[in-house]
């Protein structure tokens, strides 16, 4: 077998796996298949999601069933304003063994999950939310003098609720950009909500089978690594990135007049990692244009800082991108 | 090439239209040729705006893999074409098994791809502009504009028109002409001025093919003129070089010589006499001498003739030759010698068949004085008195040829005639109609004829000459300036009656009408007529009648009343046209002055 037939059947076995996974999720989940996607999405590209929506639609479920069908270990923080970092990091303490002996021991946080859910991640301090920080880019936690690694796949989902906005503490730059995407939960349709209320409503209750193992998952995340960009796919990815910027080449009047600051470079990372992973997800051995296009509201929306006139028209970030991506074309000398 | 295309049809307007509004002003303004120039100078510049664009787009980079992105994204592929074509270019060594992959299956694609229907090269709606304005251009090339030109009005025919006095006049001069002459050329000559007349008369030629006929003819006859001249010239020097060689006949030859003809007659028939007269009839030498000069001198003028055809022949066989060698040299190119040899040999060639023509003249002329002289050689010979004889007709001939001279002067009147009609006729186009109608008017009156019917209501000009206090003095033509002549008519004394006394009526022939006392007395006044105390009688004087006719200032003042006719005034008039005459020929008169005398004496001429 060549490496290109090997390859192919890489794909094709990741292709398997998604839908595998798919199919088990959707058995909890209603709809919300681009959700789904995105998170999915952000787990195979190593990285975190922001899950913003309302509350009820099932945020928290969907990661529940995510770390069910994946066999990971998952943690949920519920994050209040009195919630202070130990309280997701751990804390040392001292424990006395089976000899009598005392020793001080560090008791790990929920923080040190596979698959970490931080509910209305917005409610806590930035003292607290900072302490996400180091865990979230690092994947290890460092208290007092001693680094604990976290293990490997680890994937924070954090939610938050953008209506009820008085007591809480909205992320700042710094940590918005460490998430990979910021998916926008949807309400429901009509067909969806009838699906939720019967599988909420009556005795059922469905479990969902582990279809991944976490090694199958580190495999599929390097293969996702692996998937090739091409020049042209890379350079657009680039140029969507640059047009965020006020400043930039080719940025429309609307990000010139509405836009304070542009995405950083984690912007065009996430683009095209996720554009590997929508390849992936279509059995195809290369990212597009098209999968940039499609990735760019998630992995750009929170990282479009608009400015006091922006924030004041009420112009949406995710206008200010589909205007980019309307008015950028496909190529440029 | 969709850009390209788009382009053209984006900037086509711009030459088209211009071309347009340039062909329109053209045709609207029906400018000139130099005119339209600046519009189609000015028309590079949207040609040049055209072709540039044009040329911009053409030659612009490209974006990497625009076309594979084209195709890519009009089947649905994900860039997997363009991908693969990407990954192609990565050395084979560095490309991963997924590049590999994706090569491969970008040439799995290649087969599905429809460039054409990708990339269609779509009709820019600017086209139908860019056709529209094509459309124009080519209706307005088509467009015919009318340039309305004033064309000159047609020529109209004015026959040159003579008085009726005038052209009687100029008849009489030819009739004279031709009863005085009886050579054929002058009689021509005669007959041609004579049809010039009859033309006029006839209002048959204009202005200017009668000043062409009268140069024609002038030209003619003082060809003829000269030609007859130096003929004859000619012959009789030929005749006194060969007479010169003897003594006896030296005293013709001489006169001859000097164009004496009548001295030349006379010696000729000295010499006869001479040889008639037995008592001093010269040596037989002397004869034989005589005899070869005469002989010689008959065979002169034929001689020079074949002399000249012979020449003429050389020169005909010299140029059949040279147009032999330059039609051989023709493929050679250019041959300067012949073709200068050839004008020179056509030259020749013409001055020869002058001299042939005036050889002839010449042989014509001294034909029968040649023939007397030959006969005279061949009888000298037997008969010394015999060729006497001859040489009497011989004189004759020189006789005649004197009288040929006549002719020659009958021609020069002609020629006088015509220079006289040319300026009579130049006058008259300068006198204008005005002047016609007078010079018509008085021909009638010089003829004696009345004014009758010719009559203008109401203008104070009456005809008649009765009274004649509204006619004034007679005024014969206008001269230049204010040169006029005036013929004094007297206020008093029987007139004919014939015109308008009073200028406000038509003229007739009523010889009781006219300005006279009248009788009785106007009805309104009071009172008896006028009755004169004194008595008075009336006495008729009359002249002693000498039987010699009337008085010269009789006729004259007779002729101003009743015309320029009758025997007395033609008498007179002959008087006076004489000592005029020679007094223009005697005295230094401007030659400009000349003409009004004699134009003076055409007028007054006396009428049949």
């Amino acid at each position: 077998m060549t490496d290109a037939e090997q390859a192919r059947e890489e794909v094709a076995e990741f292709q398997k796996r998604i839908g595998a996974l798919r199919e088990e999720i959707g058995r909890v989940i209603v709809g919300n298949r681009d959700v789904i996607d995105g998170v999915l999405s952000c787990m195979l590209g190593s990285s975190h999601a922001l899950l913003e929506g309302v509350p009820g639609l099932g945020k928290t479920m969907l990661v529940r069933t995510l770390a069910g069908v994946l066999g990971l270990e998952f943690s949920r923080i519920q994050f209040t304003p009195d919630l202070m970092p130990a309280d997701i990091i751990g804390t040392v303490v001292l424990e006395e063994g089976a000899g009598g002996a005392r020793q001080l021991e560090f008791r790990r946080g929920p923080i040190f999950a596979n698959i970490v859910l931080a509910d209305e991640v917005n409610r806590a301090t930035p003292k607290t939310q900072s302490a996400l920080l180091e865990a979230m880019q690092e994947h290890r936690v460092t208290v007092g003098r001693t680094t604990h690694v976290i293990e490997e796949p680890y994937f924070v989902l954090a939610t938050q609720n953008p209506l009820e906005m008085e007591g809480t503490y909205p992320l700042p730059e710094a940590q918005l950009d460490r998430f990979f995407y910021k998916l926008e939960v949807p309400f429901p349709s009509r067909d969806e909500l009838h699906s939720i209320i019967d599988r909420t409503t009556s005795t059922q209750h469905a479990e969902v089978k582990r279809v991944l193992t976490r090694a199958q998952i580190l495999e599929m995340q390097a293969l996702v690594r692996r998937v090739p960009v091409a020049r042209h796919v890379q350079d657009y990815a680039i140029r969507v990135l640059m047009a965020t910027h006020p400043n930039g080449e080719e940025a429309p009047d609307l990000v010139k007049r509405f836009v304070r600051t542009g995405g950083s470079p984690r912007g065009a990372q996430a683009m095209l990692l996720g554009a590997k992973v929508r390849a992936l997800f279509d059995g195809r051995f290369a990212a597009s244009i098209d999968d940039v296009k499609a990735t760019a509201l998630a992995a750009l929306r929170h990282r479009v800082l608009l400015s006091f006139e922006g924030e004041a028209e009420g112009v949406a970030p995710d206008r200010v991108i589909n205007e980019i991506l309307k008015k950028l074309p496909g190529s440029k000398e | 090439m969709a850009a390209v295309f788009s382009r053209i049809t984006l900037l086509l307007p711009l030459p088209l239209g211009y071309a347009v509004l340039a062909l329109t002003l053209v045709k609207a303004l029906r400018l000139d040729a130099a005119s339209q120039r600046g519009w189609w100078l000015f028309g590079v510049v949207p040609l040049v705006v055209f072709l540039v664009g044009v040329g911009r787009v053409m030659f612009k980079p490209r974006p990497s893999w625009q076309g594979s992105i084209a195709l890519d994204q009009f089947h649905g592929f994900h860039d997997r074409v363009t991908s693969a074509l990407s990954f192609s270019q990565v050395p084979a060594a560095e490309r991963t098994p997924l590049m590999q992959a994706a090569i491969e299956d970008g040439v799995a694609l290649a087969a599905k791809l429809d460039p054409r229907r990708a990339v269609a090269i779509r009709v820019p709606r600017e086209l139908g502009v860019a056709l529209a304005l094509l459309l124009g251009l080519a209706a307005l090339s088509l467009l015919e504009v009318r340039h309305f030109r004033q064309l000159p009005p047609p020529p109209s025919f004015e026959p040159m028109v003579m008085s009726a006095d005038d052209i009687d006049l100029f008849r009489d001069v030819a009739k004279e002409l031709q009863a005085k002459n009886d050579d054929p050329n002058a009689l021509i000559a005669v007959h041609r001025f004579n049809q010039l007349v009859e033309d006029i008369a006839e209002h048959r030629l204009d202005r200017h093919e009668v000043f062409q006929r009268m140069g024609d003819l002038e030209r003619d006859l003082k060809g003829d003129l000269e030609l007859d001249r130096d003929a004859r010239d000619e012959g009789l020097k030929g005749l006194a070089r060969e007479l010169q060689k003897s003594g006896l006949s030296k005293a013709a030859a001489t006169a001859l010589d000097e164009k004496r003809l009548a001295d030349a007659e006379k010696a000729l028939r000295e010499l006869a006499e001479k040889l008639k007269n037995k008592a001093g009839r010269p040596s037989a030498a002397e004869l034989d001498k005589l005899r070869q000069a005469l002989e010689k001198a008959s065979q002169s003028s034929e001689e020079r003739a074949k002399s000249i055809d012979q020449r003429r022949r050389e020169l005909q066989e010299e140029r059949k030759s040279l147009l032999k060698k330059k039609n051989d040299k023709a493929d050679a190119g250019a041959t300067p010698d012949l073709d200068k040899k050839l004008a020179d040999n056509e030259r020749r060639l013409e001055h020869l068949d002058r001299e042939k023509n005036r050889a002839e003249r010449s042989q014509k002329q001294m034909s029968e004085l040649d023939k007397q002289l030959a006969q005279a050689a061949r009888d000298l010979m037997r008969d010394a008195g015999q060729s006497a004889q001859d040489l009497e007709q011989g004189a004759q001939d020189i006789n005649r040829m004197a009288k040929q001279e006549t002719t020659e002067e009958q021609k020069q009147e002609l020629l006088k005639k015509l220079q006289e009609m040319r300026e009579l006729m130049r006058q008259q186009g300068k006198g204008g109609k005005d002047q016609m109608q007078r010079m018509q008017k008085f021909g009638q009156r010089a003829r004696g004829q009345s004014g009758a019917g010719q009559g203008q209501p109401g203008d104070g000009q009456g005809e008649g000459q009765k009274g004649g206090k509204k006619d004034g003095p007679l005024r014969l033509g206008s001269g230049p300036g204010s040169v006029s002549i005036e013929i004094p008519v007297p206020q008093t004394g029987s007139g004919q009656g014939q015109g308008q006394p009073s200028g406000d009526k038509p003229g007739g022939s009523d010889p009781a009408s006219g300005p006279s006392y009248g009788s009785g007395h106007d009805p309104n006044l009071a009172g008896n007529a006028t009755d004169l105390k004194g008595k008075t009688t009336d006495v008729t004087a009359a002249g002693a009648d000498t039987g010699q006719g009337a008085a010269s200032s009789q006729v004259i003042y007779g002729a101003a009343e009743r015309g320029f006719v009758g025997r007395g005034y033609k008498r007179v008039f002959t008087d006076y046209q004489t000592v005029a005459e020679r007094a223009l020929s005697q005295d230094e008169i401007p030659s400009g002055y000349r003409f009004y005398v004699r134009r003076y004496f055409q007028l007054i001429r006396p009428r049949e």
